[in-house]
């Protein structure tokens, strides 16, 4: 082993600390009444949930940038903040931290996955940061948080009460749901079977263990219920193999599966006939819908996943809500009491392009946002009502668009 | 600014409580324990789960320790037979096992909903003092642990430990029972661990299963190594210094120019792995280096020459 002397360790210990002095450097707070204002994003940029990160982020950035270009709030631009919340709640947290004590931000945007969502939203509502967020897990608007949530993706209760319906629109008297262990897995179970009740119909699931590389047993037992149809609840890992072990048992019954499983991803990862037929709910961006293929373009890609466009809009509705008082502080508080007058005014003028929008909202009209991800029309409790589903269904190993509800 | 701090600061703590615990089971008595993070939520759950049902918070920290007290020694016993990595694996099993028990058993642990709103003391009488109340408690817990820990290690009990450690045949030849010093060093490393997660699950109010993932496992150690495996003030330096690259990483990356969100994040993680590898390269025994003690003297840690040291 190398012998260290004490001048050494001394200089390594100096530059060591000249390292992290100089990262305090130009972090220094700044109050939110001069210079840009400030909102953050937590994002996985890293670890197992990241997939959408960098297009999230991206996004983010043309939002401000089109916000910017239209001139800012009241005459301030605007800056976000990216942190990376490394798909770990415990990290989300220190960077909600960071976020709320040295940025200062008014609202923190992304906020992906449920599990972050539920560790950082304590912190926003007892410091009144406004939390957008695109997690699906019900009881996150349940937490006492004061109208400071508002959520743009839809709800764990909605998304199977879709697939529900959507199984016996397409004739099946029974289901039966696989999946893992997620805070949505006993809701889907509970949502469907009650779906299916209601028309006479029967149905049971059974939560299996993540990331294995069979499951015979599972499926096995599912058959013996023999339903009309299978309800696959999990990631694109598990649903292939889950759909591979179906296709050799030889069943012939419907297959449905949500946007996290059942996607393009999977379609290219398994053979054609394997996955021939399988449905997929996705939650829609607009698509349709001049803002979502603005934003297409400016990002130069094809199509954007919704959670993409959710982080576009996080920000559009934190400026514009901000503008929409210009005499109030510049605080989270302001933000929350504008954000629905500036969403789902019915007698405001229905605008689908952010800038246009803040520039409307700076002339005193008022106006109705309807960005890349839906209509943002927000329910009492915080939840994004009016949300629209793409109904795609695998065919010779790509999903194909069926219709969008 | 201030509250950041006071909250990193706190945070902090509690990783110094779990490097403590690492370094009794680890440093003292030799037997690597990769399953903290899940003693870590067997006692967040616990306090948790209690304090829920009406138990004093006080008490809830105090039934959580020794729970995870008592899950240590139970543990050690059905390992007895298992050194070494063996024991490491094992104890990784054990944490990865706790954390599918509290995702599945949802009537208990709410599944990987986790448990929210857990009570915090204090903080509704005085919102405003919290953190820094708070930041006292933890470094408070962080004194009497290093304190008693200190005494009992210079004692012969300390001295039959270290014996153990570096080779079980001698002490037991010497007459020490061994099994029985794996056992109480095993299980003061657990309560240690049991009472860091009850700190935590009060402080950040909410819980889940990825909280006690193999994240935090990595970080303790991390702290322990930098700080000085075997020794007590290295397992308290080894802690902040981590908290320090993980935060002022954060800090720093904004400051380079010309880079976007993706690659500061990627930078960051790549950051942690080098400063890991340059400790274990440059440093193997950390910033405090394990000491020898000299038959026939006090048994007082003092600095010997670099040579020396086994």
């Amino acid at each position: 082993m190398a012998k260290t002397t004490r001048r050494e360790f001394l200089i390594h210990a100096a530059g060591a600390a000249a390292v992290g002095a100089a990262g305090f450097g130009p972090m220094r707070a700044r109050a939110q009444d001069s210079g840009p204002i400030k909102i953050g994003m937590i994002i996985p940029l890293t670890g197992t949930t990241s997939q959408y990160g960098t297009t999230m982020s991206i996004a983010a950035k043309l939002a401000v940038n089109d916000i910017n270009g239209a001139g800012g709030v009241g005459g301030r631009q605007i800056e976000v903040v990216i942190e990376d919340d490394r798909s770990n709640p415990e990290a989300a947290v220190r960077a909600a931290r960071k976020l709320i004590d040295i940025d200062k931000v008014v609202a923190i945007g992304g906020s992906y996955a449920s599990a972050v969502t539920s560790a950082i939203a304590p912190l926003c509502w007892e410091s009144r940061t406004v939390l957008f967020t695109a997690s699906g897990a019900d009881s996150i608007t349940r937490t006492p948080h004061q109208g400071y949530i508002f959520r743009t993706s839809p709800t764990v209760t909605l998304q199977g009460t879709r697939v529900g319906q959507f199984a016996r629109e397409i004739g099946a008297k029974s289901f039966f749901f696989l999946g893992p262990q997620t805070p949505f897995a006993q809701s889907y179970i509970d949502i469907i079977s009650t779906i299916f009740k209601e028309g006479g119909g029967t149905g049971g699931g059974l939560i299996y263990e993540e990331k294995r590389a069979s499951y015979r047993t599972e499926v096995d037992q599912a058959l013996r219920a023999k339903p009309d149809v299978v309800i696959l609840g999990g990631y694109v890992p598990d649903t292939g193999v889950v759909l591979k072990d179906l296709f050799r048992a030889g069943y012939a019954g419907g297959r449905i599966g949500f946007s996290f499983g059942v996607n393009q991803v999977l379609a290219q990862a398994i053979p054609a006939e394997v996955g021939e037929g399988a449905y997929s709910l996705v939650p829609s961006a607009s698509e349709e819908s001049t803002a979502y293929k603005t934003l297409i373009a400016k990002m130069n890609l094809p199509s954007l996943n919704t959670y993409s466009c959710q982080m576009y809009d996080h920000v559009v509705l934190a400026a514009l809500a901000l503008a929409n008082e210009p005499s109030a502080p510049i605080n989270g508080t302001t933000l929350r009491d504008n954000v629905r007058a500036i969403s789902q005014n019915r007698s405001g003028q229905q605008v689908f392009d952010a800038a246009a929008a803040l520039k409307l909202v700076a002339a005193g009209k008022a106006v109705n946002y309807d960005g890349p991800s839906g209509p943002l029309e927000f329910a009492e409790n915080g939840d994004v009502e009016g949300v629209y589903f793409r109904y795609e269904q695998m065919q010779k190993g790509t999903m194909a668009l069926l219709k969008v509800a | 600014m201030i509250t950041y701090l006071l909250f990193l600061g706190t945070l902090a703590g509690i990783y110094a409580i779990l490097a403590l615990g690492l370094v009794v089971s680890w440093g003292q008595a030799g037997m690597v324990n990769l399953g903290l993070a899940g003693f870590f939520g067997l006692g967040a759950y616990a306090s948790a789960i209690l304090s829920g049902a009406g138990v004093p918070i006080g008490l809830a920290w105090c039934l959580a320790t020794l729970l995870s007290a008592a899950a240590g020694i139970a543990f050690c016993l059905l390992t007895r037979t298992l050194r070494g990595d063996y024991l490491a694996i094992v104890t990784l099993g054990f944490a990865e096992g706790l954390r599918l028990v509290e995702t599945n058993e949802r009537w208990l642990t709410g599944g990987s909903d986790g448990i929210s709103g857990i009570r915090a003391p204090l903080k509704s009488l005085l919102p405003d003092a919290f953190p820094s109340l708070y930041l006292a408690v933890t470094w408070a817990v962080v004194a009497v642990a290093v304190v008693l820990l200190a005494r009992l290690l210079r004692s012969p009990f300390g001295r039959a430990l270290r014996a153990v450690r570096d080779d079980e045949q001698v002490a037991a030849v010497a007459g020490k029972s061994v099994m029985r010093l794996k056992c109480q060093a095993f299980g003061i490393g657990a309560a240690l661990f049991g009472i860091a997660g009850a700190v935590y699950a009060h402080f950040t109010s909410y819980i889940a299963p990825d909280n006690f993932g193999v994240q935090i496992t990595i970080y303790i150690f991390l702290a322990a190594t930098a700080g000085g495996y075997s020794r007590l003030v290295g397992a308290v330096a080894g802690a902040l210094a981590v908290m320090t690259i993980l935060e002022a990483s954060r800090l720093a990356a904004t400051a380079i120019p010309g880079l976007d969100a993706v690659e500061i994040a990627a930078l960051r993680e790549f950051a942690i792995a080098v400063a890991l590898i340059l400790i274990i390269q440059w440093r193997p025994d950390g910033m405090f280096r394990m000491t020898n003690q000299r038959a026939g003297t006090r048994p007082v840690a003092r600095p010997v020459a670099a040579d020396v040291h086994s």
